[in-house]
């Protein structure tokens, strides 16, 4: 606890006495702390009501609306305020009274200057941690819908594009059925009956056939194509953000994860959600792999077109056997339910997507090293040559 | 004009298939042997004069490729255009890189394939033509030697 400010706090001090509010104010304001002022209940609750606050200082003992009231009423909102009550000397009940009404603690007036300052650190570092907490969560929730998303997208792709290719075969042979009944039905005579019927009948044929292949080949060729938003991206910093992300689950399995990059690292033309998932596949597998206390390391390199992602481990190690398979969808060796086995097969997927290339060496027993080429596809300019 | 049928053989594996392009074909002219796998698509190609062959890639047992790498080992002479549903489209130009004259997506335009199989007919006389000329040129050459 240094003397230094406290960055982003708001907070408010509610005291009928005004002197006393005055001084310290003062005090605060000395040590680089803005203090709002309320000097009764009501004027506290009108003023949360409009700004919310993180750290209420609050004197129990005031006309009007009790300090206990104001205290129900703010819980009562669910705001994420914190209360530091100031209760009557030496009573003590008032304050133990307080926390259980939610209070963060309570102080006995005369208060002393530092002991106020330390309890309003640590109220307002509980706020910031829950919200840090909170913002995590959420991320990661989103992340995770994020993959499901791609990964049902990807399931949904192979199976459009087996359908596709498996009518596509009959849709042949109705083809080449109707052009030779076509040739048959033009070597007969002008005047055999129903001729122009049978005609009439191919023709129709033959049209619904190319517009079935027009639909086929659309959803075969639909599977590769999406929209992309490419932006401009340090994939030191993505690469960092996938680490913490991951961090939680590291250290579960008392993990070393460490990120190489280089300080001046250029930044790539590439579709920044795309990278993630792939970095999110790569290092969560190698999690995954890696028994207690291993190592997992991500190194970026610059690389002559663009960059180069590497991500290993000192894990379990890919048979040979699997080395071929391990890109191919559905192959999983996870316990059924842990994983999709669309991971590598998505990420293969997108680093072609983007022009690069993706390869694995692995030995059983001493881990897998996973390298990724991303170029950098575009110039910044070439939206505007287009 | 007479035309001069082109000697096909269709290797495929849905018999449906090869079945009805084999009639149309023949019923457009041409000479067609038809062929299941890839196995007996090669036995066939070892006893019968053969032009063109139209092969599907993607087969069970002996896939297109395989079978394309030996054709172009025993016979280089054939021509072989390579059909192709459009998930293998990358597989199609790594055969005409290994050899393949060209290669159509299922269900194919029969206007196309007529096309396809003349351009590879033609390009298979072409050379065959010109090894005759350096056969002559060679016994010209001998028989001045004497």
């Amino acid at each position: 606890m240094g003397n230094e400010p406290i960055q982003g706090l708001r907070l408010l001090l509610v005291d009928d006495e005004n002197d006393f509010r005055q001084t310290l104010v003062k005090r605060l304001n000395k040590r680089g702390i803005e203090a709002n002022q309320a000097a009764s209940g009501e004027a506290c609750l009108a003023l949360l009501a409009e700004r919310p606050m993180d750290v209420v200082v609050l004197d129990v003992k005031m006309p009007g609306i009790g300090g206990f009231d104001v205290l129900q009423r703010i819980k009562a909102l669910g705001l994420s305020t914190e209360v530091i009550l100031l209760t009557g000397h030496a009573a003590t009940q008032d304050g133990v009274e307080g926390i259980k009404a939610g209070a963060f603690d309570y102080l006995s007036k005369p208060i002393e200057f530092e002991h106020l300052l330390g309890k309003i650190r640590q109220a307002y570092d509980k706020i910031v941690g829950t919200r840090e907490k909170r913002q995590a969560a959420e991320y990661k929730a989103r992340l995770a819908q994020q993959m499901i998303a791609t990964e049902r997208l990807a399931a949904l792709g192979t199976l459009a594009a087996g359908v596709a290719h498996e009518i596509n075969n009959p849709l042949a042979i109705i083809n080449e059925a109707a052009g030779y009944m076509r040739l048959l039905v033009n070597k007969l005579a002008a005047d055999t009956p129903q001729r122009e019927g049978f005609q009439k009948a191919l023709d129709k044929i033959e049209k619904s056939v190319k517009r079935a292949r027009t639909i086929t080949h659309q959803l075969l060729g639909s599977v590769r194509k999406n929209e992309s938003v490419l932006a401009e991206v340090n994939l030191a910093e993505l690469a960092e953000e996938t680490r913490q992300l991951l961090a939680g689950q590291a250290r579960d399995k008392n993990l070393a994860m460490t990120l190489e990059a280089p300080a001046d690292l250029a930044a790539v033309w590439v579709e920044p959600n795309q990278v993630r998932q792939i970095l999110i596949n790569l290092l969560g597998n190698a999690v995954h792999a890696t028994p207690e206390g291993g190592r997992v390391w991500i190194r970026i390199t610059a690389s002559g077109a663009g960059v180069t992602l590497e991500v290993g481990d000192t894990g379990t190690g890919i048979p040979r056997e699997n080395l071929d398979k391990i890109f191919e969808p559905f192959f999983s060796t996870k316990t059924p339910g842990q994983g999709t086995g669309l991971g590598l097969y998505v990420s293969r997927q997108i680093v072609e997507k983007l022009g690069g290339s993706i390869e694995v060496h692995s030995r059983v027993g001493q881990g897998s090293r996973f390298v990724v080429e991303i170029p950098n596809q575009v110039e910044p300019h070439k939206g505007e040559m287009q | 004009m007479i035309k001069i049928a082109t000697h096909i053989l269709l290797v495929d594996d849905e018999k449906d298939f090869v079945e009805m392009l084999s009639l149309r074909l023949q019923e457009a002219g041409e000479k067609v042997t038809p062929a299941h796998d890839g196995r007996m698509g090669l036995d066939l190609l070892q006893k019968e004069h053969i032009d063109v062959v139209i092969l599907d890639i993607k087969m069970p047992g002996m896939d297109g490729i395989q079978v394309l790498k030996e054709i172009k080992t025993r016979h280089p002479l054939v021509e072989v255009i390579l059909l192709t549903g459009h998930g293998t489209a990358e597989t199609a130009v790594e055969g005409m890189r290994l050899g393949a004259f060209d290669y159509l997506m299922k269900p194919a335009d029969f206007d196309e394939l007529t096309a396809k199989l003349n351009g590879a007919r033609q390009k298979k006389e072409a050379q065959e033509e010109r090894i005759r000329k350096a056969e002559a040129r060679l016994l010209l050459r001998k028989g001045g030697n004497i």
